[in-house]
C-alpha cells in the first residue's frame, strides 16, 4: 500500500515537473512579445514624448504588466534618489534581480544588457535606433523560442510521465 | 546654502568635494570638470586644484584627474539618465539644474547645413553655483530712479564674466518688482517687471518657474531669444520695465528702440570693461550714440567686494569705485 503512495507521488511530481517546464517553453515566445511592445512604447516615450527615463520606465513598466513591470520599475527606482545609480548600472542590476522571475533566457538577457550601454546616453534619434535594433533581435529570438515551443512543449508534457513512471518501473 | 546640486556629482568627485573646509564651502562659485584633466573649484574667486585626499592646491599635478567614468556618470546624473531630453540645452550648450545653478558643457559639435546640431562626447564641465544675494542692489537703486516719471531710468550695466552682472541685475529685478527703491523720497508702488530671461541664468526657471526670488511683479520668458522675447513681452504682458542679459546683437537694438516708443524703461548688460569699450561694438555704439541709456553702471570685483561707478546719459561720473557707497559684499 506505501509502495503504491509512492510510486504515484513520483509519478505526478515528475509529471509536474515535465507540465512546468512546458509551461515555460510556451510562456518565453508570449514574454519576448510583451518585452518587444514595452521597447516600441518605449521608443514613443522617448521620440514623442520626452519623457526622462526613469519617468518612461514605470510608465511603460505599468502599462506592460508582468513580468516587465519589476525590471522596469527595478531600474527605474534605481535610477532616482537615493541610489542615483547611472542607467546603465540601473538596467543592468534590475535585469540581474529580476530575470529569474521570466521564462525568458540568456540570449534575450544579452540583448537588454546590450541595450542598457546606450539607454539615455544619446539624442532621440539614436536611442530610437538603439531601440529598434534591440526590437528586431528580440523578433528573431522569438521566432526561434516558438519552434521551440512547437517541438519541445507537447515533449516535455509527456516526458515528465513518462520519466515518473520509468523511476517507479525500476523501484519496483 | 542650498546643496541639492551636490546629488549630481558622482560618488569620487561628490566625496572630494564634501571634505571641503565649510567657510571655502559656502563660497564655492565655480567646479570645474574635465576629462583626465585637473579637477578645479573656484570659492571667493580664488581658482585652485582639489587633490585626492580633498585639499587645495594651486599645483596641477598633484590634483585629482577626473577619468571617463567620472564624467560619463556626471552626464548621466546631470540630464536625469535621459540626454535625449536635453538636446535644445546641448545646442546652446549649458544645463539648468534646478535652483538656478548652471552648467556649461564642451565636447565635440556635430554640424547641420554649418550650425551646431548637437555636441557630443562631452568631456568638460563648468558648474557654476548661482547665488542670490539679496541686498547687493540697494546702494545703486538710488541712482537709478526717475523721480519725473516715477520709475527708472534706462540702464546697462557692464562687466566682464563672472563679476556678479547676473547677481546684481536679479536683486535690481526684487526691488524693482516689489517697490523698494530704497530712497526716502521715492514713494510710489512696485513695477511690473518683465525678464528676458535668455540663457536661464536671471531667473534660474525650472519648468517656466523662476527658481529665485524676482519679487511679486514680475514675468520671466524663459529660454527666448531677446529681441523675440522683448517684443512677446511688450505686446502680451504690458511691461513697465524689461530687463534683459548680454544685448549685443543687430535685432537687440531693434527691440530696444522699439520699448523706448512703447514707453517701457529698459534695464540690460552686457560684456565689457568700461563705457569706452563699447564704442567699438557696432551695436552698442549705436545706442550709447543715440543716448537710449540715461545710465551706466560698471562692475568690478576686487577680494569679494563688488566695486562700481554709475555714470549719467553723458557719461558723466556719477559715482566712482574709490567712493565708500560703491563698495558692497559680493
Amino acid at each position: 500500500m506505501l509502495k503504491l503512495l509512492g510510486a504515484a507521488l513520483i509519478i505526478s511530481a515528475a509529471t509536474a515537473a515535465g507540465w512546468f517546464q512546458a509551461k515555460q517553453y510556451a510562456n518565453r515566445p508570449v514574454q519576448i512579445r510583451k518585452l518587444i511592445l514595452a521597447l516600441r512604447r518605449l521608443q514613443t516615450e522617448i521620440q514623442y514624448g520626452y519623457t526622462p527615463l526613469p519617468e518612461a520606465l514605470l510608465r511603460v513598466g505599468e502599462q506592460s504588466g508582468d513580468p516587465i513591470r519589476p525590471i522596469f520599475a527595478s531600474a527605474a527606482s534605481q535610477m532616482n534618489a537615493p541610489l542615483n545609480y547611472t542607467a546603465k548600472d540601473s538596467l543592468q542590476r534590475a535585469l540581474d534581480q529580476e530575470w529569474k522571475g521570466t521564462a525568458m533566457k540568456a540570449a534575450e538577457k544579452d540583448i537588454m544588457s546590450q541595450l542598457s550601454h546606450t539607454l539615455g546616453t544619446s539624442d532621440r534619434q539614436d536611442q530610437f535606433g538603439h531601440l529598434a535594433t534591440a526590437v528586431r533581435q528580440l523578433e528573431n529570438e522569438e521566432i526561434v523560442a516558438r519552434e521551440e515551443q512547437g517541438s519541445y512543449e507537447k515533449l516535455f508534457k509527456s516526458l515528465g510521465l513518462l520519466f515518473g513512471a520509468f523511476i517507479v518501473i525500476i523501484l519496483y | 546654502m542650498d546643496q541639492s546640486w551636490l546629488s549630481v556629482f558622482p560618488d569620487t568627485l561628490r566625496q572630494l568635494l564634501a571634505k571641503l573646509p565649510e567657510a571655502l564651502f559656502t563660497e564655492l562659485e565655480e567646479i570645474r570638470v574635465r576629462e583626465g584633466r585637473p579637477f578645479e573649484v573656484n570659492a571667493g574667486g580664488l581658482h585652485q586644484f582639489l587633490t585626492p585626499d580633498g585639499e587645495m592646491t594651486s599645483v596641477p599635478s598633484r590634483a585629482y584627474h577626473p577619468d571617463k567614468q567620472d564624467t560619463g556618470r556626471l552626464l548621466d546624473l546631470l540630464t536625469n539618465h535621459s540626454l535625449y531630453t536635453m538636446e535644445e540645452e546641448l545646442r546652446k550648450g549649458f544645463i539648468t539644474l534646478p535652483g538656478g545653478h548652471r552648467v556649461g558643457l564642451s565636447g565635440r559639435t556635430v554640424l547641420a547645413g554649418g550650425r551646431v546640431e548637437h555636441l557630443r562626447d562631452i568631456s568638460g564641465f563648468n558648474i557654476r553655483l548661482a547665488r542670490e544675494l539679496k541686498g547687493i542692489g540697494d546702494p545703486l537703486l538710488p541712482y537709478l530712479l526717475d523721480f519725473r516719471h516715477r520709475t527708472v531710468l534706462h540702464t546697462l550695466i557692464l562687466s566682464p564674466p563672472q563679476q556678479g552682472k547676473t547677481t546684481l541685475v536679479r536683486d535690481l529685478v526684487r526691488l524693482i518688482s516689489g517697490g523698494s527703491w530704497r530712497h526716502p523720497e521715492a514713494r510710489w508702488p512696485g513695477k511690473k517687471v518683465a525678464v528676458i530671461d535668455e540663457r536661464s541664468e536671471i531667473a534660474g526657471s525650472k519648468f517656466g518657474v523662476p527658481s529665485f526670488d524676482l519679487g511679486p511683479r514680475t514675468d520671466v520668458m524663459d529660454g527666448c531669444p531677446k529681441s523675440e522675447g522683448m517684443m512677446m513681452m511688450i505686446r502680451s504682458m504690458s511691461p513697465e520695465v524689461l530687463v534683459v542679459d548680454e544685448i549685443g546683437r543687430p535685432e537687440d537694438a531693434e527691440a530696444l528702440t522699439e520699448a523706448l516708443h512703447a514707453g517701457v524703461r529698459v534695464i540690460a548688460t552686457a560684456h565689457g570693461t568700461d563705457v569706452e569699450d563699447l564704442e567699438s561694438r557696432p551695436v552698442l555704439s549705436k545706442l550709447i550714440g543715440a543716448s537710449f541709456f540715461q545710465r551706466y553702471i560698471v562692475l568690478h570685483r576686487k577680494e569679494n567686494q563688488l566695486l562700481f561707478s554709475i555714470r549719467d546719459e553723458q557719461r558723466r561720473r556719477i559715482l566712482g569705485v574709490e567712493e565708500k557707497e560703491g563698495r558692497q559684499r559680493a
